[in-house]
């Protein structure tokens, strides 16, 4: 209790802004996209956030989750997120409509090491819902892509219409300063026209890796972080530059709840990102 | 450090003075082996004569439950109802540790409002204590407090010797000065002495609370959890009692018949089942033993890594509680490879029987 | 008129109509609930009850006639949402309490060898034994801030939060010293919580008629009351008292591991 106070955070940091539901639209059976803005400007304007952060969403009389912002802060405004059906709170954000008013506070966590990866290669491994956190990444990157070297992107999905956002990939396969790889485990459509197989089988069409130069991205369910990072060792990318985020049950974004521990870090404060050295040195997770 | 004498036979009067514009909070006994902290109405009712109350001070901070936000869906509005004027009294080293450590932990990179305007609106007068069977604050080394308090009386049989610890606390001493005799002869700075010697040497239990961090990681995969895991009965008691949990859940509490909701607040405990389920069903602690190796990295290891230092502050409050001797004395012992006399330990044998 | 408000049953099967009689109790608030919700059917209060097409159906009491088979099977049918309302149809209650050979001979003994015209007895059994159950609420009775806070979120369409905590949770919030700790039988650990430790509160017992709560653990309480003396059987009537059905599984393991 002695000198001054130096942190630098809202004077209530677990109360909400009210946010705005400007645009939402189905992804999947069970994933939504939103598109939000925080109703006051100023506050709109204030909500400085990078790339791998999430954001705590409140609907009333429902309840409040964490969200990986899926947007770039390269083009203010507008936060983007893309939601899957899950539980209480994401049930009542299904429900909602555009203009509806929602409670948003954050943003919380630490963000992929941008600094770190200027004039480095990188490679994105995106699975289901891993999508969400990386889009931000993969956008920033790509607003900014002079700053960076080979930009490669690996996406996969069960099916087709599994895939989030695969207009938005399509039209992302036009660039050509983009590597970028789609592939779905099996396809029911008969109208895929990308590759057909787990997303493990697109690293031989990278070619030759620069490993030390190589800063690898992945997310996505469980059973992918276990084939893609063989994979990924398997190039020899040094494990610090192997980046992965972490979910844990959250109620308070902020340190204080308690929840999302493992042993003494806590994965909103210290996470979600973590490197894989980090991870393979938790004892929780061994 | 400026330390004056208060006669006992005064203290009510002081007391009296200090605790008009503010809620004086202070041990009660409510049965022969129960004390617990109470706003005080009548100082005939204020028991100093205690080891440990059922629940730590955090009660009078943070409340098990509590409002947050009144909501609606345009506007969300602190509520601070929890907060006013306090004086606590009569709280213990071990406590005042304990509130220390959470200053520490509730303004760790975001201020948590709650707790911080609580604290600040609180005084702290701590009291001098004598350990029973089940204090471990001397292995802890939270048997003493050199900060975190406003006064400290320390009971030496007529009168008190009063440590003034902050501008506060001074503040007090002013409301009344002539209560105070500023001059300690030699006799009582003898008695101070003394007692505090007596009391070193009067500590049943002790724990090798150093080793405990390099135990913790040696033991990790130890067969030991599983025995603990196996009587642990997820009740969550250790975590409400111990002073220095935090965790707590949050729940939007409609209000029928109106279009808002009180955003409430209320204590958790890692050792529930639920703590760490999410969504899909799947729990990253379900076992009962994994979820005591999170309770007791936090109590024996380390707080979260940037304090450097573990929460246990040696109040043997999970010792008194525990139904099942899951506690942190025969946690630490058992760590440092010695055999206790434990249900926990009983059960393991009557599987294996 | 109420075209917008949730249509909502609540239908009594076998049990003391305790819980039914919780929500008539809601003195302040029932008003709200009526106001908030298009009560279609609630025998207790009113006659004007419609068999019609539902939103949430509240089901309180355990299913021991064939009738009340086909009637639960009918309000499913009816129901988007059906609640278990309480301990009996959550768990089974008191009357579930015994394994079917029990039953049978507890009905031969006080029915005799007697034909029931109208229906047929079959043993208690919760609401789930039959039909898909989408929520649950015990408590014997339901308690009132429980109902009250559940219901109110039922209509905002997002029901609570599954967080099941035992009543030792609470227990420790209301400062009892344990009463484990002194040598008498609390079921505090293996029960849901919801009542406010009331029992505890008073230096009582708890017995458990909020039913067992998920992630407990039965096994060392049973161990830890038979090291403080009791009687092995003593504890097995005391756990299963008002356990139902859902400590079936624990007990026949146990059986066969003490065989
Ligand atoms: C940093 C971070 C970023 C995230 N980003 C995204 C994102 O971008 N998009 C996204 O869709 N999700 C994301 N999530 C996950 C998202 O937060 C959860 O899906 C969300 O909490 C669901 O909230 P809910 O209220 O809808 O579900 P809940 O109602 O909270 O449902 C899950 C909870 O219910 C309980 N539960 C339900 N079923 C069971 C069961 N069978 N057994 C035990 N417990 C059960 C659990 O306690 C669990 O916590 C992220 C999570 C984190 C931590
Ligand atoms: S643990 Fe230490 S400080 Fe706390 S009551 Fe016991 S002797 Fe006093
Ligand atoms: S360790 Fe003891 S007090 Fe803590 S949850 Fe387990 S049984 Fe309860
Ligand atoms: S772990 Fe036990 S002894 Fe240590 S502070 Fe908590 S309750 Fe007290
Ligand atoms: S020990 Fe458990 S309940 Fe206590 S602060 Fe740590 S995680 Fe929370
Ligand atoms: S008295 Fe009963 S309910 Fe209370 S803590 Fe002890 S066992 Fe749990
Ligand atoms: S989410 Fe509350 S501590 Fe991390």
């Amino acid at each position: 209790m002695n000198g001054e106070n130096k942190i630098k955070a809202p004077l209530n940091p677990f109360q909400p802004e009210p946010a705005r539901i400007v645009r939402t639209y189905p992804l999947t059976d069970d994933v939504k996209f939103f598109q939000i803005r925080i109703v006051d400007m100023n506050k709109a304007l204030s909500f400085q956030y990078q790339t791998g952060q999430f954001a705590m969403i409140s609907v009333l009389g429902a309840g409040e989750a964490p969200f990986s912002i899926s947007s770039t802060p390269s083009r203010p405004g507008l936060l983007e997120f893309c939601i899957r059906k899950a539980g209480t709170v994401t049930n009542a954000l299904f429900q909602m409509k555009e203009n509806d008013l929602i409670g948003l506070r954050g943003p919380y966590g630490n963000t992929f090491p941008v600094k770190k990866m200027k004039g480095k290669d990188i490679m994105i491994v995106m699975g289901g819902l891993g999508a969400a956190p990386l889009r931000s990444v993969l956008l920033y990157l790509l607003d900014n892509r002079d700053q960076f070297g080979r930009v490669m992107l690996l996406h996969g999905a069960k099916r087709p219409t599994e895939m989030l956002l695969r207009e938005e990939f399509f039209s992302l396969k036009e660039r050509e300063d983009l590597e970028c790889y789609l592939t779905v485990d099996e396809d029911d459509t008969g109208e895929w026209p990308e590759d057909v197989g787990l997303v493990t089988q697109l690293f031989k069409k990278l070619g030759t890796i620069n490993p030390e130069n190589t800063f690898s991205l992945v997310c996505g369910p469980p059973i992918m972080y276990k084939f893609v990072l063989e994979e990924i060792l398997k190039l020899d990318i040094p494990k610090d530059q192997i980046l992965m985020t972490l979910e844990r049950r959250m109620k308070c974004g902020v340190g204080k709840c308690g929840h999302c521990a493992i042993d003494y870090i806590y994965t909103c404060l210290d996470g979600p990102v973590f490197t894989y050295w980090d991870v393979i040195h938790m004892r929780e997770l061994i | 450090m400026k330390i004056v004498k208060l006669k006992k036979s005064n203290l009510f009067l002081f007391l009296e003075i200090i605790s008009k514009e503010a809620d004086l909070w202070a041990p009660v006994k409510k049965s022969p082996d129960k004390h617990i902290f109470e706003v005080i109405e009548d100082f005939s009712k204020i028991n100093l004569d205690y080891t440990r109350t059922i629940l730590p001070p955090k009660k009078i901070m943070l409340p098990a439950n509590f409002n947050m936000f009144r909501a609606s869906s345009t506007e969300y509005t602190p509520d601070f109802s929890h907060v006013n004027k306090k004086i606590i009294f009569g709280i213990h080293p071990c406590d005042i540790h304990a509130l220390v450590t959470m200053d520490k932990f509730y303004s760790h990179e975001y201020n948590d409002p709650y707790y911080q305007r609580a604290r600040d609106n609180t005084l702290i007068l701590g009291h001098s204590c004598w350990p029973d069977e089940y204090c471990l604050c001397k292995s802890t080394h939270t048997h003493v407090v050199e900060e975190g308090y406003d006064l400290f009386f320390t009971d030496l049989e007529d009168t008190y010797v009063v440590w003034i610890g902050s501008s506060r606390g001074d503040d007090l001493i002013r409301l009344k000065p002539e209560l105070f005799d500023e001059d300690l002869t030699d006799k009582d700075i003898q008695k101070f002495s003394k007692r505090r010697e007596e009391r070193d040497k009067a500590f049943a239990k002790d724990i090798n609370f150093e080793a405990m961090p390099d135990l913790m990681e040696l033991k990790y995969q130890s067969p030991l959890w599983d025995k603990l895991g196996e009587a642990c009965l997820a009740c969550g008691s250790c975590s409400n009692v111990c002073p220095t949990c935090n965790c707590y859940n949050v729940e939007d509490k409609p209000i029928l018949g109106k279009n808002c909701s009180n955003i409430s607040r209320c204590w958790d405990s890692c050792t529930l089942e639920n703590y760490s389920g999410v969504a899909g069903g799947e729990n990253f602690r379900e076992k009962r033993s994994d979820r005591l190796k999170l309770f007791y990295t936090h109590k024996l290891q380390s707080y979260i890594s940037k304090y450097g230092k573990p929460a246990c502050v040696g109040c043997g409050r999970c010792i008194v509680t525990c139904p099942v001797d899951i506690n942190v004395y025969t946690v630490s012992k058992s760590l440092d490879g010695e055999e206790v006399d434990t249900f926990w330990n009983r059960l393991s044998k009557e599987v294996t029987k | 008129m109420n075209k917008d408000k949730l249509k909502i049953g609540i239908y009594e099967l076998t049990g003391c109509a305790g819980c039914a009689l919780l929500i008539t109790d809601c003195e302040m608030e029932l008003i709200d609930i009526f106001n908030a919700a298009d009560i279609q059917s609630f025998l207790m209060v009113k006659s004007d009850n419609i068999d019609g097409e539902l939103d949430i159906a509240l089901v309180e009491g355990s299913v021991t006639t064939e009738k009340e088979i086909e009637e639960l099977k009918d309000i499913r049918e009816r129901a988007k949402v059906v609640v278990a309302f309480g301990l009996c149809a959550s768990v089974g209650g008191i009357q579930a309490r015994f394994g079917n050979k029990e039953w049978k001979e507890n009905y031969k003994k006080i029915y005799g060898d007697i034909e029931m015209t109208h229906t047929r007895a079959v043993q208690s059994k919760p609401i789930d034994a039959y039909i898909d159950v989408d929520l649950y609420l015990p408590g014997c009775p339901v308690g009132k801030e429980q109902f009250l806070h559940f219901f109110t979120r039922v209509l905002k369409g997002s029901p609570p939060e599954k967080y099941p905590r035992p009543v030792c949770v609470t227990c420790k919030y209301n400062e009892n010293d344990c009463l484990l700790n002194k040598g008498i039988p609390c079921l505090g650990p293996l029960t849901a919580d919801g009542c406010g430790s009331i029992c505890p509160n008073y230096n009582l017992p708890c017995t458990g008629c909020w039913g067992p709560v998920e992630g407990a653990n039965p096994y060392s309480e049973f161990f830890l009351l038979k090291e403080k003396g009791f009687d092995i059987e003593a504890i097995k009537k005391l756990m299963s008292n008002y356990a139902g059905t859902k400590l079936a599984e624990f007990f026949e393991q146990f059986r066969k591991e003490s065989k």
